[in-house]
């Protein structure tokens, strides 16, 4: 199982490297979508198999289709797009390694790093969807509230800041089609013919 | 935690991975291989394309790609709620229907602001 | 199956490093810092993850689904104000943001 550990962690590292390294902005989604593929393998690993799937359901159905919408929408013409990483390489390098540095030092402090190994095991005899769903509702009640209210304001406001009305657009009204009757649309006039022989 | 279960999905894995690999490879080993100038070049019926090939996309994909995630995220706090339906009692029931309530405040303000309709 | 915590938390310090990174070095274009938060957001995932097998405590499975579902409306608000911001300026290069100060 570490084999799997590994193989999952060194492709999430690389193609994360990849994502923020490559030019193209079309493979740096590919490359994401590749370190979500692979996270939601270490997921299934750490005994989280329902977040998982919803990963795999999420973000590289949902998400990465959406990067990849907004990245060819936006039509992004690759000459114009330099490689200017020179120019704040060092000062970047710097700060990340000062960040990995203390994300190193703070998590090497932990007591529970101290004691290796530990079992991953499901103790309730309960599938990781159910135990989940038996807390998620009831005593979360108010962060997944919260999180609907989230998602409603996501949806409000991708609507406001995107949808845009064309005039002068003709629409197909199909109520209006169907209840046109023969009396609303046809007039009948019956000429009174004075020169009949 | 049981691994066998993933057994299956692992040698589907690994089958798809290596077929797909396969066609690939053998593809560009056993076809006939002849490139030209002529045969490299673009061709845009007699003309140079004029312009990329990546075509610009309507905004009305976004959006309806926007609320695809939103629902699916809803989608995805439904299925725990239904398995688990029988352990959280009528609380855990009301709260579901809260969630769904205010999310449907939501689909009635996009249908009344005609995001779902495509002119 | 036997886990080591150590490793899990290296795993999630590099990719959270890698993100920071891809914050400060990418000068080219928005997406790319979307992107780099979602990594961010990803990292966060594992160590809660993590924490919450290790724990055999449920609460670190379930704030990852919120933090999921934060990161998708993150995701779609942002990618909304970059469509508006692409339709305005022409472009999504980092320095044009500047104007967007008031």
């Amino acid at each position: 199982m570490n084999l799997f550990f590994f193989l999952f962690s060194a492709i999430i590292v690389l193609s994360a490297i990849a994502v923020i390294s490559s030019r193209n902005p079309v493979h740096s989604v590919l490359f994401l979508i590749l370190a979500f593929v692979n996270a939601a393998g270490i997921f299934v690993l750490a005994g989280a198999e329902f977040l998982a799937m919803i990963l795999l359901i999420v973000y590289v159905g949902a998400v990465a289709v959406l990067f990849l919408f907004v990245v060819m929408m936006l039509n992004i013409n690759l000459e114009e797009i330099k490689f200017q990483v020179k120019k704040y390489f060092f000062s970047g390098l710097f700060v990340g390694l000062i960040l990995l540095a203390e994300l190193f030092f703070s998590f090497s402090n932990l007591d529970l790093i101290r004691n290796k190994n530990v079992m991953v095991t499901n103790s309730k005899n309960l599938t990781n969807t159910h135990q989940i769903g038996s807390i998620i509702y009831t005593e979360y009640f108010f962060v997944f509230q919260l999180s609907g209210c989230i998602l409603l304001v996501a949806m409000i406001g991708a609507i406001v800041l995107t949808l845009r009305k064309r005039p002068g657009v003709l629409r197909q009204t199909v109520s209006k089609q169907i209840d046109r009757k023969k009396e609303d649309s046809i007039e009948i006039i019956k000429f009174k013919n004075n020169n009949a022989n | 935690m049981n691994y066998t279960e993933y057994l299956p999905i692992f040698i589907f894995i690994v089958i798809a991975f290596s077929m797909s690999l396969g066609f690939a490879l053998l593809s560009g080993f056993v076809g006939p291989n002849k490139p030209d100038k002529e045969k490299l070049s673009a061709y845009e019926c007699g003309f140079e394309p004029f312009e990329d090939a990546r075509v610009k996309f309507d905004v009305r994909f976004y959006l309806v790609a926007i609320l695809f995630i939103i629902f699916d995220l809803e989608v995805a706090f439904l299925f725990p709620w239904a398995i688990s339906l029988s352990l959280i009692g009528l609380t855990g029931y009301f709260s579901m229907m809260l969630f769904l309530l205010i999310l449907t405040v939501g689909f009635i303000y996009e249908w009344k602001k005609g995001a779902l309709d495509w002119e | 199956m036997q886990i080591n915590p150590t490793y899990f938390t290296l795993l999630s310090a590099l990719l959270f490093s890698i993100g920071m990174l891809g914050i400060f070095l990418n000068r080219r274009s928005i997406i790319i810092i979307l992107m780099s938060i979602e990594l961010l957001l990803l990292s966060v995932n594992i160590n809660l993850v993590a924490f919450s097998a290790f724990h055999q405590n449920l609460t670190g499975q379930v704030f990852t689904m919120f933090v999921l579902t934060v990161a998708a409306a993150e995701a779609a608000i942002g990618l909304a104000i970059l469509v508006v911001f692409f339709r305005n300026k022409g472009s999504i290069r980092v320095e044009d943001t500047q104007q967007l100060k008031g």
